[in-house]
Order: C-alpha cells, then structure tokens, then sequence
C-alpha cells in the first residue's frame, strides 16, 4: 500500500483505531521514519512498521490506547544478540509513536 | 479542539490536491503530558491547531524550511526545541512530516524506453509525464501509467511547463539534435530540473557536449547533464536501460555509493577472513 494510501484510509476511518508512527530510527531497521500503520481492535488494518522486526511489541501497546491509555512513544529496541534466533536482531532502534488516529471514534475517555 | 490525526491526513490530502506543501507536526515528548499528542500544520501561510504553546509553533514554524531540502518531496524526523513559557524555558519532542507535490519524472522521447521507464518512474510513487513531437508514439495508450502525454514542438519542448529543481528530465528523444535542442533549453532556465539525465553512447554525448561548447556553455554547465544517463549496470534491453536510470534516479535522492552491497559491507572478508 503506498502512502497516499494510508494517508485516504487514515482520513476517512469508521471504527476507532490507533495510529502508530516511527517517529525516529537508528541504525538497521526495517522501515524508516515516517512509516505508519494503523491498528484496529481486531488488529493491524492497514501500513506496517517493519513486521516480525518489533510489530508485535507495538500493536500490543497499541491494546492499552483502546483501554483509555494516553498517547506514548514506545521504544523497540532490535539490537537482540542474533545468537537468540530472536525476531528482533536487525540492528536498530526505533522509537514509534502510538496515539488514537481519531478519538472521537473512541467510547468513553 | 486538538486536530486529530485523521483529520490531518484529510489536510494533508487537500494540500496536495492543491500541489501545495504542507508540514505537519506532533509533540510526542514533553514534561507536561497534557502536550503530547498536540498536533499543529502549515501550508504556505495557513496553519491550524497548536503544540501546546504559541511560542513553540513559532519555534516549530521558523525551523521547518531549513530541516527538508526544497528539492524534497517528502521528509518525516524529529527535533528536540527550545521555547520560552510564561517565562520559563521548556522542552518538547517534536515530530515533523513534510508532505509536497510528488515529484515528476519528465521523459522526453516516447520511443522504446519511454516505455519501461513511464512505468518504474510511477513505480517510485514520481508523476510521470511524456513528451514527444510524434501522435503516434506521444499516445496515452502507451503510457497507461503516465498522468500525462503530451506533442511538443522539439524547437520549444518546454513552453507550457514550470521545471524546477525538484523536476526529474530524461532524454531518450530519436535524434541528437532533439536532445540538443531540450538541453539548451533546460540549462538556460534560472532554475533547472535537479536531474536532467541524456541517454547516448559516448560518441552522441561528445557531439552534444561539443555543440553545447560552441554555443558558449561551460563545463559547468555540461557537468549539470547526467550523460550517458544512468548506472553502469551492463544491461541492453529496454527495461534493463530503464532500470539503470532510475537506479540512477534513487541515487541521486537517497546518496548511496551505487556499489553492490556486498563488495562496500564485504561482511565475509571482515569477519570470516581467517576461516
């Protein structure tokens, strides 16, 4: 999916959804800054920010913004030592931002 | 009320539906919680939403120009500022986009490698647009992927145009008297395309190059001209030369060495030499 894309999608959402950011990236990571992905409950619905490599851990913090929690930057850290057979062990480190793309979507708080 | 981010990609969408550039920023580090997440944009002289504080927007608004390259499309990066509060100095994270026009790959010569070339420019997410004095080879259903396709007159190829130097030209015309003919054109202009790219062998270049020296331009000015246009990939066929060029293209964008990979992190020779 390109950008312009994401960007349609992101601006006409229905259901409330969380929209994490890479806010910053060093070293070897999968996508750069800039990259986006947009979580629903039932998961990712649209973008990536750099699959197995840290997804996970950023669409489990995704889970805390629907359960009332403020927008936050999570660190996702992918220096893992590669003898671990790890998902995490490509290089960089990244900070991406997670926020309600549209709040007023959202139940409550 | 704070924009959301949805509704920022709506104004980010109208902008370039305007051709305009917008910038787009977001407090994502702050003492006080209550900022993150504030959201602020501006395009041109409008702007809407705040970071929390009016003399961070300033902050923000005074840097922006400076952080992107004007040549840029695209930017995304973030930047720790220093601002004044109520009198007190504060700190904020900031996280800025940049979005703008895409850039446009003009291809001049609707021939064979117009062809493969029309397709990967599109590919790169660039507006494509397709040039040449020929109805039969200057025809939409040529170039389904081109947002344009146009006959010109090779004596002035560029009379409807606005290039500037986010502008992408490749010359692939019949005749080196065509490519001549743009190229003066093209160097003449007070701002010229960014990449102006010339396809030729070695000998096509010269007879260029030494017309354009009678005609009183400095090599300077030849140096401008990317010629023969593209990497030194080897390939022939159409699609191959189109690879070269753009691979050319994303070089001249993104500032890597156009070596494989393997020969600049030669990871077998560093760490396995003694095997």
């Amino acid at each position: 999916m390109d950008e312009k894309e994401l960007l349609g999608q992101l601006a006409t959402l229905r259901e409330p959804a969380v929209l994490a950011t890479i806010v910053s990236a060093k070293g070897s990571t999968p996508r750069k800054t800039g990259a986006r992905m947009l979580v629903g409950r039932d998961g990712v619905i649209a973008g990536t920010v750099g699959g197995g490599c840290g997804e996970g851990e950023v669409i489990a913090a995704a889970e805390e913004l629907f359960a009332g929690g403020p927008p936050r930057t999570v660190r996702v850290d992918l220096t893992d030592d590669f003898t671990t057979w790890s998902p995490a062990v490509c290089g960089g480190i990244m900070d991406v931002f997670i926020e309600r793309a549209n709040p007023e979507r959202f139940d409550g708080p | 009320m704070n924009p959301s981010a949805a509704r920022i990609a709506a104004r980010v969408l109208e902008a370039l539906g305007r051709g305009e550039r917008i910038y787009t920023a977001v407090v994502t580090g702050a003492r006080d919680p209550a900022l993150i997440g504030r959201r602020w944009w501006l395009s041109g002289r409008r702007h809407g939403g705040t970071l929390g504080s009016p003399a961070l927007d300033e902050a923000v608004a005074a840097e922006v120009p400076a952080l992107f390259p004007p040549r840029e499309s695209r930017g995304a990066l973030s930047r720790d500022f220093r601002y004044f509060d109520g009198g007190q100095a504060a700190t904020a994270t900031v996280y800025i986009e940049l979005h703008g026009p895409p850039a446009r790959m003009i291809i001049v010569g609707a021939g064979h490698i117009a062809i493969p070339l029309s397709r990967m420019g599109a590919m790169l997410g660039m507006r494509v647009e397709v040039l040449d004095d020929r109805p039969d080879f200057a025809a939409a259903a040529r170039f389904p992927e081109a947002e344009e396709v146009r006959v010109i007159d090779f004596r002035d190829p560029f009379t409807d145009f606005d290039l500037g130097p986010s502008d992408h030209v490749v010359l692939v015309t019949r005749g080196h008297s065509f490519d001549y003919e743009c190229l003066v054109r093209l160097l003449r202009m007070p701002a010229p395309p960014g990449y102006i790219g010339m396809i030729g062998s070695r000998r096509r270049v010269r007879a260029t190059h030494e017309q354009l020296a009678r005609e009183g331009f400095t090599t300077d000015e030849m140096r401008r001209v990317r010629a023969p246009v593209g990497l030194d990939l080897g390939g022939q066929t159409p699609a191959e030369i189109a690879v070269s060029v753009v691979a050319e293209i994303i070089l001249f964008h993104a500032g890597g060495t156009g070596v494989p990979l393997v020969e600049k992190e030669r990871v077998v020779e560093r760490f396995f030499g003694d095997l």
